[in-house]
């Protein structure tokens, strides 16, 4: 919310520079986003009169003399085609600034000395509201007589500074210039003005004038009228203008700028009738009923909802309570009588009918921040003083005033030495009543109490921390100290989720993986990418009911679309080589926890691509994290839909998966925009954490020598080495100490169809030294259980 | 030639020949020629059968002498060869240590994990246990027991996801001091690292999906200068001594009195400059003291404990740390960028 500095100045001082005023404003609660000069920065801009003019031959230019109060008029050259003798125009002198840190200069124009420059509207950036004859071309030419050299920013109306509020969603009654003077004049310690509210009654009643009925009291506590006759639709006066303007508000009319006039200087949204377009010069509040319609100001013609407060006249809805008037009584220049609406509405109401229209108006956004009931009529009267001060009406006697259920005025019991405690800060009793009163409470102390009686606009208010609050931030947050903190030691410490984290971080940093975090939510369209059957339960992830686009419309089910897309990013951006992980919750809406949340499960997903990167590269580096937890696992051929159906597996211990592994199936790269293979994993961390141990244990070296034994065995290319080596492990029995595959050979000498795996068993015994006999009886129990179960004989 | 002569001649020989031999086979070859079985020596050791008596314990030891002095000298000559060879292997081994070589990659864990590890190492200093919680939340733990019930229109200051009508996704991670609150009993410190998310749609300083991290301390007695004291510890652990803290008053309703924080701008050590705008200040952080209708709320007796709650914003410090200028940079997962961080 901006304000002009002059208009707060208006209800109390500021005996400060406006750098001043913002850090003191800020550092009591009330945030400012920023001070802006509304001159635009002009310097030495002052009212000089045109002497002489004559024409430079041969271009468009004038040789002016020009005085500025000056002992010697300047000579200046001026190329506006309404420069003339005798008028006075704002004159930028040598050394002077314009908006936007333009400087001028004294310099040469064609040979000829020019000692300044003659100002347009558009060099000073005067908008035409707030200097109605500034025009748009030529030079500005004042329409009033002014002392030549002086200053040019009183005169146009921009000698003050806009103040940038950044109103807290707690003070609703700082949305207004005595919201914020009040503030002003307790930090700074000046005294807070009341506007003038005196109204001049002309006669008449307003009961003759206009009747009101309220149907619906929760949605309108109060509602209050007044009558304007003889109406005089004008201009309104430069200071109002000027506040206006500041206010990023445009000057409409007396009438109308009144009325914006009150929401800056109350923060309470009024709206003007033309009295003769209200139907049987009735005004009801009531909810709208089935099937009702209504064309706002802004020309939409809208179907009501039977919760949408509406204003109606004797015959129909003419406008939304609190939103937006309705076409027909509109203010125009042939208005003559005006009924003036003040009122408060529930600010609930206002919000849901607001978001079903999609209307948004300063107004709708006031009441639905909260709009206080107490000062609707104080705010009314101020309004008709401002007609009588802008003799813009005769204000008609009386006025309507429903307000049944008044709000009682609160009032706070707080406990000093509490609040001393709460706040950090042994701020003195008499100060914090002091401050309590300067705030407008009234206060007194009992038993050791404050008893504080709430001002009627401080609705955020209801307990002793809110006191304290008011306390502490007049007295000052600087004063809080920084003490260590006390009290029973605790056991700080990382979640066992987050340990594990950080263990396969290190590990999978130290294989040249980078971490990538991508959104939690996707679009459809990249899972459907994935190939997935209709039916798999990732086809139908869950969806949010507001997303920001069709991109981003689900919670992932799974992390493997993101790391294609993230693969994919890179292969297109020159990356020859990349291996990438992440580590976040997929979201399972089909299986719900206790609390009806949608299961969140932790998961690793690996992605690797280039020349090092292969199937195997991307196994054993989970079987390394797997490791590191003590997970020991079979591979198992087969994986997802999304792999290459010839190069996928599973990591499986008994019957539970630990990971999944496999390449980009070819389908799914082309979906992703993939131009080079790629290799993905998947690892359960909720499993893992659950299973796995997170040390291991130190046994003690082997004291007797190992035998080991080599064999090369010719097979069938289909016989998998997996389940082979389990075997072979099995039948070895209890010596054998390991087992690896060594070297894989296909050639003539083999066969077609055929490969030869060669071996290495280790055997070793904890308590002798083997002999040759007992080794090759393992051996041959080995090589039995490869030729009997997968036709595998020694090489020959 | 008397057995003597004989002797002085070998040795004069040998030790001539010695000086010539520069390797360790010629050294080899010249010792089985000399002192070998079948070596000279041994055969003038042979032909004493031929002397008489009472001289052969006389020329014994004068070939001894001999055997001995030889021995030596080809011992010493061997070490000298040993180590001339040494040296020549060595030198034919030199390589080139100035030619370039592709370096091995090293991962790097994202930014934001390395500032959440920086955060949670300072925190579990202090008796902070992290604590981990749903990212898709109840309204009632992310709104209804922060203090922000239905329509209330602080909740449009962030625009919520919702899923349904009682489901969220978090909107901050203060629904963790909620679920800290109803399942512990005082004292408790905990911090809550986490995904977050706003409406907000994704440009250099705003994304819908980002990292807060939640701090709550509750326990008897807790005022805010224990809170000042908490966040200048960790402000001065994460940034030098030389950093403080400045306190604003703000709103926030779940806390009360609420306070923004702003850390001495480290750029300009708090002179001011472009990065702080010229106060000499960076906001960080969000903080209060819980708000004992909170409190009460979960469960945890007002007038007998109070609590504070902090909320620190992870992007704006991995920004500031790793000099990041848009937020964007963040998400893409361009390894480029990653492949920087160490």
């Amino acid at each position: 919310m901006k304000l002009a500095m002059n208009m707060i100045r208006e209800y109390a001082d500021i005996p400060v520079s406006p750098k001043e005023y913002e850090s003191r404003m800020i550092m009591s609660g009330t945030a400012v986003e920023g001070v802006d000069d509304i001159s635009g920065g002009i310097e030495k801009v002052v009212v000089g009169r045109v002497l002489t003019c004559e024409d430079v031959e041969g271009t468009h230019l004038h040789q002016c003399t020009v005085d500025v109060g000056g002992e010697e008029p300047l000579h200046i050259v001026c190329g506006a085609p309404n420069v003339k003798p005798g008028v006075l125009v704002p004159v930028a002198l040598d050394g002077s600034k314009l908006p936007g840190g333009i400087k001028i200069k004294k310099g040469k124009l064609r040979g000829m000395v020019s000692e300044g420059m003659l100002c347009a509207a558009t060099e000073l950036k005067v908008p035409q509201e707030l200097y109605p004859s500034v025009g748009d071309e030529g030079l500005l030419i004042f329409n009033e007589d002014y002392p030549v050299g002086s200053d040019v920013r009183p005169i146009l109306g921009i000698d003050d500074y806009a103040v940038d509020f950044e109103i807290l969603a707690n003070r609703p009654d700082c949305l207004s210039a005595i919201g914020i003077a009040r503030e002003t004049a307790a930090a700074l310690g000046t005294t807070f003005k009341a506007p003038d509210t005196s109204v001049v009654e002309a006669g008449g009643n307003i009961n003759d004038e206009v009747s009101v009925r309220v149907d619906d009291y929760e949605g309108c506590p109060r509602y209050a009228a007044r009558v304007i006759k003889n109406v005089r639709i004008a201009p309104s006066p430069m200071w109002m203008r000027k506040y206006l303007h500041a206010a990023g508000l445009r000057s409409i009319n007396n009438i109308v700028d009144i009325t914006n006039y009150i929401m800056l200087e109350y923060g309470h949204p009024m709206h003007a009738f033309d009295l003769s377009k209200v139907r049987g010069r009735q005004i009801i509040v009531r909810r709208a009923a089935e099937g009702e319609k209504l064309t706002t100001l802004d020309g939409v013609e809208r179907d009501l909802r039977t919760a949408d407060l509406v204003i109606c006249d004797a015959e129909a809805p003419t406008g939304f309570a609190g939103i937006m008037g309705g076409e027909e009584s509109e203010i125009t220049e042939a208005t003559t009588e005006v009924m003036f609406e003040c009122a408060s509405f529930d600010r609930t109401s206002i919000r849901l009918s607001g978001r079903a229209h999609g209307m948004r108006t300063d107004a709708s956004g006031r009441f639905e921040r909260g709009v206080c009931a107490a000062t609707v009529m104080e705010a009314l009267d101020r309004a008709c003083h401002l007609v009588n001060e802008l003799n813009a009406g005769d204000v008609v006697s009386g006025c309507i005033d429903l307000y049944p259920n008044p709000k009682p005025q609160q009032t706070i019991v707080a406990d000093p030495e509490r609040i001393r405690i709460r706040a950090g800060v042994q701020i003195p009793d008499q100060a914090m009543l002091d401050i309590l009163t300067k705030l407008n409470f009234e206060v007194e102390m009992a038993d050791g109490k404050i008893i504080a009686k709430v001002p009627a606009y401080r609705e955020d208010l209801d307990g002793e921390a809110d006191i304290c609050e008011e306390c502490l931030r007049m007295y000052g947050y600087e004063h809080i100290g920084a003490t260590p903190l006390h009290g029973l030691t605790t056991q700080g410490g990382v979640s066992p989720m987050k340990a594990m984290k950080n263990r396969i971080g290190k590990i999978l940093q130290g294989l040249s993986y980078l971490e990538i975090m991508n959104f939690s939510f996707v679009g459809v369209k990249e899972i459907a990418k994935l190939e997935l059957p209709q039916d798999d339960w990732r086809m139908d992830p869950m969806p949010i009911r507001n997303p920001l686009g069709e991109d981003t419309a689900v919670m992932r089910p799974t992390l493997v679309g993101s790391m294609c897309k993230t693969l994919s990013y890179n292969m297109n951006h020159a990356t020859e080589a990349a291996n990438l992980y992440e580590m976040a919750a997929v979201f399972d809406h089909h299986n719900l926890t206790e609390e009806g949340l949608p299961t969140e499960t932790q998961t690793l997903c690996m992605g690797s691509y280039g020349e090092d990167a292969d199937f195997f590269s991307v196994r054993t580096a989970v079987e390394a994290v797997l490791r590191a937890f003590g997970i020991q696992c079979e591979v198992e051929a087969g994986g997802e839909v999304y792999h290459h159906p010839g190069r996928c597996a599973k990591l499986v211990r008994g019957r539970q998966v630990f990971a999944v592994i496999g390449e980009v199936h070819p389908t799914v790269r082309e979906n992703f925009d993939m131009p080079k293979r790629a290799v993905i994993a998947e690892v359960n961390l909720q499993q893992l954490l659950e299973m796995g141990k997170p040390m291991g244990e130190m046994k003690p070296l082997p004291r007797f020598p190992a035998m080991s034994r080599d064999l090369a065995l010719v097979m069938k290319e289909t016989v998998l080495v997996g389940p082979l080596m389990a075997d072979m492990r099995k039948a070895a029995g209890n010596l054998l100490e390991n087992i690896e595959m060594f070297d894989v050979y296909r050639g003539a000498q083999i066969g077609e169809g055929n490969k030869s795996v060669a071996f290495s068993l280790t055997f070793r015994a904890a308590d002798r030294t083997l002999i040759d006999e007992e080794v090759q009886k393992a051996v041959d129990k080995v090589m039995k259980v490869c030729a009997e179960k997968y036709e595998a004989n020694i090489r020959g | 030639m008397a057995i003597v002569d004989t002797l002085r001649e070998i040795t004069q020989r040998v030790e001539n020949e010695l000086k010539a031999t520069d390797t360790s086979a010629a050294l080899d070859a010249l010792r089985v020629t000399v002192l070998g079985k079948k070596g000279e020596l041994t055969a003038l050791l042979k032909g004493m059968g031929q002397l008489a008596p009472e001289e052969r314990p006389k020329v014994g030891a004068q070939i001894n002498e001999v055997r001995e002095h030889l021995t030596n000298l080809m011992a010493d000559r061997e070490t000298a060869i040993k180590k001339a060879e040494r040296e020549a292997a060595l030198k034919a081994e030199t390589i080139d240590v100035t030619e370039p070589r592709k370096l091995p990659r090293v991962g790097s864990a994202h930014p934001i994990t390395l500032v959440m590890d920086e955060l949670i190492e300072c925190f579990s200093g202090l008796g902070f246990e992290v604590m981990e919680g749903p990212e898709v939340e109840l309204d009632h733990y992310n709104f209804e027991l922060m203090n922000l019930p239905k329509n209330h229109p602080a909740r449009d200051a962030q625009d919520t996801f919702y899923m349904d009508d009682n489901i969220v996704l978090r909107t901050h991670t203060s629904p963790m001091q909620a679920r800290a609150m109803l399942t512990r009993k005082p004292p408790i410190r905990i911090i809550c690292p986490g995904r977050v998310y706003r409406a907000d749609e994704l440009d250099a300083t705003h994304s819908p999906v980002f990292h807060q991290m939640e701090g709550l301390v509750v326990d008897e007695n807790m005022s805010m200068s224990d809170l000042r004291g908490t966040l200048e510890a960790f402000a001065k652990k994460l940034y030098g001594n030389d950093v403080s803290t400045r306190f604003r008053p703000s709103f926030f309703p779940f806390t009360e009195p609420s306070a923004e924080v702003d850390l001495t701008c480290t750029a300009c050590h708090g002179k001011g400059c472009r990065i702080c705008k010229d106060t000499g200040w960076v906001e960080v952080l969000g903080c209060g003291m819980v708000n004992p209708k909170v409190l009460e709320m979960c469960g945890i007796d007002s007038t007998k404990y109070s609590g504070f709650a902090f909320g620190i914003g992870l992007e704006r410090i991995a920004m500031k740390r790793f000099g990041i200028t848009d937020l964007r940079m963040l998400y893409e997962g361009d390894a480029r960028l990653l492949s920087q961080l160490r």
